[in-house]
């Protein structure tokens, strides 16, 4: 049986929605792995909302639609409101407590991460919030090494920025795992 | 082969580029102004051309100009600039210019939303102009790789028929982000089974024969070939008339030269049809993948299920629906289009069906439940509306 791995990651335009989809993606070509990412979004560039959904598996991918997803990044109450219900028991829900108030009836994990705080204080700008999340997500993903996601991210993104994304991405990576029933 | 990480449109503009495409003229607007901007980047690199136009309608009459002029031409859009084609496509068609037209199909009608998939063009890209008396190649690619493929197809067939292509894509297929391999080399480029007819150019003075002669260059404006090029009935030299008598077999060479050949365009994929299923689901683009992964659950749980995926949307595959069956179409529209077509072409006693939305793609879950329910044959009512009213 092969292994396929949804992803959903959903917020406002201007949180890296898409970057972080793209890093993800670009990680698992590195790693001969299949990879689709389906982007929705409204008309606005910032402020709107936007979905990526991410597939990530060792054969050709047919449906690239986030069904169950494994991993949810909720990067705004909106976008977890609309979205938790996809969630199921196996489903691990990543979201800043400070924006998202988890749903006690949902079945799915969830994992509360301050990445905006963090990164304001860490790195001067809450910005690398996006990569402090997709730190924290890697340290789940067994199929994709953190090297290969590094990579990506040196791809993906503009040089001057890479050695900010990096400890970012460290920081995410370096986080212990609180899973709240 | 170099692997990336990529969106269908940087995938488009890469078949057009190593297809010899040496012009874009278009008019930006989502989900397809990635296409004019990769290409104004990578056009000057290969001395090529980009021009932006003042509408969609001046930018093909610009690409059919230049293709007239000896270049390979494309233009790319979504709905709301496709429908504005009509008076240049009606001219491609009729002076038998090869220029390649790519569709992204967004939620319509008019604007519609923009950053969401739809497909309502399934029967505009077959008429993207008035008056009949014409055949339309329409391609559809499901995938960033396939989108790369039928770009380069799509110039192929071009040269060869002496006519507007359309690939007809999706949101999906366009914006969104996939694997994609580029091939390095010539070798690497015919191994993929990819093609290129490079533009030859027809001396004159006849403009056309009168039959479904195919391979022919397409003249070039001026070089004393005569061909006026311009919105009349053509002779055979390219002189404008209104005898009914050259009307006749124009037409029918443009209809004819297309029908005659169409082992050329035809293509589809099918899936476990071997058994002679209960119930054939039907797609093309985007939703196909998810007919795919339906088709493909219903097995596992024992269900005589199959799958069609229609790749060359027009001329219509009437063959691929010869078996007697309960056939679904799934589509990104509320309407029902492809299962209009569908009906037509499936075989005594077949039922057809229809399952649409706009706006975002089914889960595979939704098709199985009514897969579910054609076997039991139950109505498929969704949210109190009788969606098999079309």
């Amino acid at each position: 049986m092969s292994e396929r791995i949804e992803i959903l990651i959903s917020g406002y335009g201007g949180q890296g929605v898409v970057r972080i989809g793209q890093i993800l993606g670009q990680a698992a070509v590195y790693q001969g792995l299949y990879t689709t990412m389906l982007i929705s979004h409204g008309t606005e560039t910032r402020g709107g909302y936007v979905r990526s959904q991410v597939v990530i598996s060792d054969e050709f991918i047919d449906s690239p639609v986030v069904e169950r997803p494994d991993y949810f990044c909720a990067f705004s109450a909106i976008a977890y409101q609309m979205f938790k219900g996809l969630c199921g028991p196996q489903g691990l829900i990543l979201h800043n407590p400070d924006l998202v108030s988890p749903d006690p009836l949902l079945e799915a994990g969830h994992w509360a991460i301050r990445a905006e705080s963090l990164a304001e204080r860490e790195l001067g700008n809450a910005v690398f919030a996006n990569v402090v999340f997709l730190g924290a997500l890697s340290s789940r993903l067994a199929l994709l090494s953190a090297e290969h996601i590094a990579a990506a991210i040196r791809e993906r993104l503009p040089e001057r920025f890479h050695e900010k994304n990096l400890r970012a991405f460290a920081l995410g990576q370096g986080l212990k795992v609180q899973v709240q029933p | 082969m170099k692997r990336t990480f990529d969106t269908g449109n940087a995938a488009i503009t890469e078949g057009a580029i190593r297809a010899g495409c040496s012009l874009f003229a278009g008019y930006p607007i989502t989900p397809a102004t990635e296409i004019a901007e990769n290409m104004s980047r990578r056009l000057p690199q290969v001395g090529g051309y980009y021009l932006q136009a003042e509408d969609e309608n001046a930018a093909l009459h610009i690409c059919n100009g230049g293709a007239i002029g000896g270049l390979k031409a494309m233009t790319a859009t979504s709905g709301p600039g496709f429908i504005l084609f009509a008076d240049a496509f009606g001219w491609a068609v009729s002076s038998e210019v090869p220029v390649v037209i790519v569709n992204s199909q967004r939620v319509g009608p008019v604007s519609g939303i923009t950053g969401a998939p739809g497909q309502g063009e399934f029967y505009l890209s077959r008429y993207l102009t008035h008056g009949g008396n014409f055949e339309t190649i329409v391609l559809a690619p499901s995938s960033v790789q396939e989108a790369f493929r039928l770009t380069v197809r799509a110039f192929y067939l071009a040269e060869r028929f002496r006519t507007p292509v359309i690939v007809l894509a999706d949101q999906m297929v366009t914006d969104g982000w996939e694997t994609l391999e580029l091939p390095e080399s010539e070798a690497e480029f015919t191994a993929m089974g990819l093609e290129v007819v490079p533009r030859r150019i027809h001396p004159g003075p006849e403009f056309y024969p009168a039959s479904d002669a195919i391979d022919i260059p397409p003249v070039v404006l001026g070089h004393n070939t005569g061909a006026a090029c311009s919105d009349w009935t053509p002779t055979d030299r390219g002189h404008d008339t209104e005898d009914v008598t050259w009307q006749h077999k124009h037409a029918w060479r443009l209809i004819h030269k297309i029908r005659n050949h169409r082992e050329l365009i035809d293509e589809a994929e099918e899936w476990f049809l071997d058994d002679d299923p209960d119930v054939i689901l039907v797609a093309y683009g985007t939703p196909s993948r998810v007919v795919q992964s339906a088709v493909r659950a219903a097995r596992r749980e024992g269900l005589r299920v199959g799958g069609i995926r229609l790749i060359s949307l027009w001329p219509f595959q009437d063959r691929m629906f010869s078996r007697t069956a309960t056939y679904l179409t799934v589509e990104l529209n509320w309407d029902g289009q492809l299962v209009r077509e569908v009906q037509r072409a499936a075989a005594a006693g077949s039922s057809v069906h229809f399952w649409g939305r706009c706006g975002e793609l089914p889960s595979s879950g939704e098709l199985l439940e009514t897969v579910q329910k054609l076997l039991k044959n139950e109505p498929l009512e969704r949210d109190g509306w009788r969606t098999e009213k079309w």
